[in-house]
């Protein structure tokens, strides 16, 4: 599971166009890292949706009629056995943490409903997270460039002001 | 004259040293509590599911290779257990981390202290 990022509320308070152009640089390459650990965080949570999301389809295709029914077993990810489908009512569920649980088809069904719904869940409020990042990243970044044109322009300045009285 | 700057190179040294070596602890300390984290979600997810749970549904418990079957009331009484074993670990985790940091920022005053120091040396020369 991915964990909540701290609240930066506070530093959002502080008036960026007041910090140094080095401090901009720490606040940005900070953001960066945060903003990959979001990123990850995102990554591994649709990784998770997705793994629910295909138990819950493998269960969808069961039929009530399957009883008997032959199928092949994968032993490994290229290896299959024949088998035969004997009880079609009981599932067992890993939940985590080495609990398994049985469930009926329907009860099987829920549950995966429900991670999915979960893991959804904590998309959204990352993906929220994530926006709430790239908007204050977007703004130091927009603060650290106009600072740079500044500076730029006033060494140009004093190097033109500096070259005047020279060739006079 | 030298004799003492070179007695305070030697504390900005060591100072900056246990610096050091505070933040390394710190980062190991930091993803020491984002495993305990997860790990009481994971649980918290666990006790959930089994609170949904009715008296027919059968409960079973890995161990090594092996699912053994378990009794629905002692799962949940252990999986509740965890729950508190993991946040208290958390909690002490969460106050070293703290203390920790306030040892840095302690390290880091006498730092700009020594270093204070060690510029109005250099001036005076």
């Amino acid at each position: 599971m991915a964990a909540t990022p701290s609240a930066t509320g506070k530093t959002e308070m502080i008036d960026l166009t007041k910090l140094s152009p080095e401090q901009l640089i720490q606040i940005k390459q900070e953001f960066e890292q945060e903003m990959t650990n979001v990123q990850d965080s995102l990554s591994t949570l649709h990784g998770c949706k997705a793994k629910y999301a295909g138990s819950k389809e493998a269960l969808e295709t069961f039929q009530p009629n399957w009883e008997n029914r032959q199928i092949l077993v994968p032993l490994t990810s290229s290896m299959y056995v024949p088998g035969r489908v004997k009880d079609l009512n009981n599932f067992v569920i890993d939940i985590g943490t080495g609990y398994y649980i049985e469930k009926d088809l329907e009860g099987a069904k829920d549950y995966f409903k429900r991670r999915v719904d979960y893991v959804q869940e904590q998309i959204e409020k990352i993906e929220k997270i994530h926006l709430q990042k790239t908007r204050f990243f977007n703004s130091v970044i927009g603060v650290l460039e106009m600072k740079q044109a500044a500076a730029a322009k006033l060494l140009q300045s004093q190097q033109q002001s500096a070259a005047v009285p020279q060739s006079s | 004259m030298d004799k003492n700057s070179a007695a305070l190179y030697k504390k900005i040294q060591t100072e900056v040293e246990s610096y050091q070596n505070l933040q390394k602890s710190c980062v190991k300390m930091v993803k020491q509590r984002a495993l305990l984290e997860s790990q009481l979600n994971e649980n918290k997810c666990v006790l959930d599911e089994l609170n949904l749970l009715g008296p027919d549904n059968k409960v079973y418990k890995l161990f090594g290779p092996v699912l053994v079957k378990q009794e629905l009331e002692e799962s949940r009484q252990n999986v509740g257990k965890r729950i508190e074993y993991i946040s208290k670990e958390l909690k002490s985790s969460t106050d070293t981390l703290e203390s920790m940091e306030k040892d840095m920022q302690k390290h880091q005053e006498t730092m700009a202290k020594y270093q204070q120091q060690w510029q109005v040396a250099a001036a005076m020369k």
